[in-house]
């Protein structure tokens, strides 16, 4: 009960946080995945004006144009870069003291943080593209959009894992934080944002689709614009719990091992 | 002497506007917002002569940075003039730069991950020096200031006194005319401080720099000064030597004394000093005339021990002096000169 | 400028590049990390568009072989900027807010210069050289590749590089007067992103916007056209004049700046 009580405390705290600083929650939630979606949305404009066929993999126009209005959106939920900042700096600065004498321990509460904010993010951002198909009606299966959205959730818990490895690598080397943007570059390939993984041609699109880093963009939004059923999201939520598993015993080796340095040398 | 910093009703006023609190006051201040303005530095005529070092005395935010940095060439004025060296300096002009030199206490001007030999290297090209004569020169500042042997470590591992030293360095490098030092001790341990001290009277008179230090530690100001500037609210109070401010400012005296048995009564001692009621160790202040009356009823107290008798050192008789002024000029209004 | 000025520009922005080259070699994961980061980011590139070319013949005008080019030279300015600028003109606006303009301004070194030039990211020539690897890799392969028509790289690259600074520069420049202008440089950001496609995908008020207003498709689009379309003088000649005009805006926008600069008190 303490457990859950405490975390949602946490959780409730990163969602009063991100809403005092209104205007960069604005800006990171709204502003830039609107004018990425536009960019994106021209980009597909102009691919299906000069193809000679109506359909692109299978899928006509709307499809691309729903597919890049919501990926927009969902990619800036699903990727972390902000508390991982906040990890990292914590580990650097020795103020991660302060929560090492405390009865909870680092993950948790910044997963809690995390996905609180995440959740304002949700709630609030991706009204616009809800707006925006609705108007232009293009191609989403509203009824499919909880269920991707849980799977997303799921994928946050993987993606702060793999924030958390990255910040315990503070214990040993400075200045790391260009770590998470590389890292986030690197995902940012197999994760669905920048092409449809289905247009990938084989072996590469199994490969792909076997890693769990497209859970988190692709595999949500295909299945909310009908591209895939709801066999892949099983599918993703399998992929997702094994990397999971891998992710967690590297991160608990990670962090005693970084820990044990850090008490050790008393930096 | 030739006069090298002039001024001539040299003032900056900044505009403010007072940021609203709560969400329906930011939405009115969207379109109707109020502004105050405030006087940074108030008409101020000066005249400066070479090779002379000027102390600027005053608390955080009385002007003193704004005056440095208006004679630096930092920010223009808002009325008045000034010339250093002949140059208008917001007109950054590369000659007048090249002449002069400014020390932010808190700020590194030399880059944080190389060594100031390296650092020094730039700075030879910034200013057109002779890398030879450039060379000799840091070893000579250097032995100086005792710190040849950490020329080659990287910046962000030294102390912050060596630190300091090497920011000396960087800014004496191209031998400057007129030199403004911002809190060059600011932070330092009393070692260094003292190293800086003696360098910074050793160099001026030997190479004669104009300058103008402004510090917080009045150690710096009375053994360095030839000429006290005091700036309070803007303002300048003082303008002299540091032996004619101490000898005419009504100086404080600080009187200590105990009882043998606790006093019974609060009793006023001066117009400022109440001795309390229940205590037995006393230290006061008086000020010189006040000395005789606030001796006499001491000593008409029972069983007084131990009784002293001291002169305030120099950062009392400033604070005072600043105490005194800042009230007097809160009284008038900002747009009098 | 005399040519003893050029000389001292040159032989200072020398002792930058050495400084500059000691200090990166401290941080060798930094090093490592931003090389790959780069890299990654010039596959999505690629990998972007040769799916997309999987389904398709044509985009906008070019076929795959044509937008291989455009994106060797987008990598190819792209890098060049990099090194030579970005740290400084990202750091601008943190500069400002901590004060730390300060000792540049009362140095007897054109501000702009110092300010944009200081800091050189050594560690990126290693991405030059991969940038230059694949255009000269996608020029290898286009099919019908008039040689001639390279020369005006040697123009156009240049001139792509001085337009992405000027407009960058301006952006970061805006600090001064607007402290918080986080949001500007996120907007930068945007527009330059419009730069990093073909200029033909868009529409055409689009199109005309990205060449003058926010010259961006000066960037790539401009060099990629002389090498892959038939020769457009006027194109080109606007192009190369245009950046000459925003360079001397910015200087001038930059003096405007400076009066309007009051350091933050220390």
């Amino acid at each position: 009960m303490h457990f859950l009580r405490r975390n949602l405390a946490f959780f409730r705290l990163a969602v009063l946080t991100n809403l005092e600083y209104r205007v960069n929650f604005f800006t990171d939630a709204i502003l830039q995945p609107f004018c990425t979606s536009l960019i994106e949305l021209t980009l597909w404009f102009a691919v299906f004006a000069s193809a000679t066929s109506t359909t692109i993999g299978g899928f006509t126009r709307e499809y691309y144009l729903a597919y890049a209005l919501w990926t927009a959106f969902v990619a800036r939920i699903a990727t972390s870069w902000m508390y991982e900042f906040k990890m990292i700096e914590e580990i650097d600065s020795g103020s991660i003291n302060g929560l090492l004498v405390r009865p909870m321990s680092f993950f948790e509460y910044y997963l809690s943080q995390l996905l609180g904010y995440k959740f304002i993010t949700t709630v609030i951002s991706l009204l616009i593209p809800l707006a925006m198909i609705t108007f232009f009606q293009l191609p989403t299966i509203y009824s499919r959009i909880p269920l991707a959205l849980l799977l997303i959730t799921y994928y946050l818990v993987l993606v702060h894992t793999i924030g958390f490895i990255v910040s315990s690598m503070a214990f040993h080397l400075n200045r790391i934080y260009s770590l998470t943007g590389t890292k986030n570059l690197a995902l940012w390939l197999v994760s669905g944002e920048l092409v449809p993984v289905d247009l990938l041609p084989e072996p590469y699109k199994t490969w792909v689709l076997d890693l769990p880093f497209c859970n988190g963009v692709y595999i949500p939004v295909a299945y909310i614009t009908g591209r895939v059923g709801t066999n892949m999201v099983w599918h993703g939520f399998m992929t997702t719990t094994v990397g999971l598993a891998v992710f967690s015993i590297i991160a608990v080796f990670m962090w005693r091992w970084g820990l044990r340095k850090y008490v050790g040398t008393g930096a | 002497m030739s006069i090298v910093i002039e001024t001539e009703n040299l003032s900056r006023t900044y505009k403010t506007y007072d940021k609203p609190e709560g969400l329906w006051e930011s939405v009115r201040g969207f379109w109707a917002r109020k502004y105050t303005e405030k006087v940074a530095l108030a008409p101020t005529t000066l005249k400066i002569e070479s090779g002379q070092i000027i102390g600027l005395v005053g608390a955080n935010g009385a002007g003193k940075t704004t005056l440095l940095k208006m004679l630096s060439g930092l920010i223009h004025p808002s009325t008045g003039s000034a010339r250093v060296l002949g140059f208008e300096p917001w007109k950054r002009d590369n000659r007048y730069l090249r002449r002069m030199s400014i020390l932010l206490g808190q700020k590194n001007q030399l880059w944080w991950d190389i060594s100031p030999i390296d650092s020094f290297s730039l700075l030879m090209e910034i200013y057109d020096l002779n890398r030879e004569d450039a060379k000799k020169r840091v070893a000579m500042l250097a032995e100086m200031l005792e710190c040849t042997h950490v020329l080659h470590t990287q910046l962000r591992r030294l102390s912050l006194g060596e630190r300091m030293k090497m920011e000396i360095i960087g800014s004496l490098l191209h031998s400057p005319d007129v030199l403004f030092l911002d809190e060059p001790t600011i932070g330092l341990d009393i070692i260094a401080q003292t190293t800086i001290r003696k360098f910074l009277g050793d160099y001026v008179r030997d190479k004669g720099p104009t300058v103008i230090l402004t510090s917080h530690y009045m150690d710096d100001i009375a053994k360095l000064a030839d000429r006290l500037l005091l700036i309070s609210k803007g303002s300048i109070v003082y303008d002299g030597t540091v032996n004619a401010f101490i000898t005419n400012a009504k100086s404080a005296l600080k009187i200590s004394f105990g009882l043998s048995n606790p006093l019974e009564n609060s009793m006023p001692l001066t117009l400022d000093a109440i001795l309390d009621k229940g205590q037995q160790e006393f230290s006061v202040k008086v000020m010189a005339e006040e000395l005789a009356p606030a001796l006499s009823k001491i000593t008409s107290l029972p069983g007084v021990l131990d009784l002293k008798i001291e002169e305030a050192d120099f950062e009392d008789i400033i604070r005072a002096f600043l105490e005194k002024e800042s009230r007097v000029l809160s009284t008038r209004s900002p747009h009098e000169s | 400028m005399s040519l003893t000025g050029l000389q001292k520009y040159l032989r200072l922005y020398s002792s930058f590049f050495k400084a500059s080259f000691i200090a990166d070699m401290e941080y060798r994961v930094n090093f490592l990390t931003r090389i790959f980061g780069d890299v990654f980011w010039y596959l999505a590139q690629i990998v972007m568009f040769e799916v997309l070319y999987l389904h398709t013949d044509k985009i906008g005008t070019w076929n795959v072989h044509q937008t291989r080019v455009f994106l060797g030279l987008l990598f190819v300015v792209d890098a060049i900027y990099m090194v030579i600028f970005s740290d400084n003109l990202d750091r601008l606006t943190e500069r400002v807010r901590k004060g730390e303009m300060d000792l540049l301004l009362t140095k007897p070194v054109d501000s702009q210069f110092m300010l944009s030039c200081q800091r050189v990211n050594t560690a990126l020539l290693g991405n030059l050289t991969i940038a230059s690897s694949w255009l000269i890799y996608s020029l290898f392969k286009l099919p019908h590749l008039e040689p001639l028509k390279l020369l005006w790289l040697i123009v156009l690259i240049p001139t792509g590089v001085i337009s992405l600074y000027s407009i960058r520069f301006m952006f970061g420049a805006t600090a001064i007067i607007f402290t918080r202008s986080e949001n500007l440089q996120f907007m930068w950001y945007q527009v330059y992103k419009l730069g990093m496609r073909p200029d033909h995908i868009y529409f055409p008020w689009l199109k005309f916007l990205l060449l003058t207003l926010f010259p961006v498709a000066i960037v790539a689009s401009v060099p990629a056209r002389a090498v892959l379309d038939p020769t457009n003088y006027w194109l080109f000649a606007w192009s190369i004049a245009w950046t000459a005009v925003i360079l001397w805006l910015s200087h001038r926008f930059w003096n405007f700046c400076l009066k309007y600069y009051s350091s933050a008190s220390s």
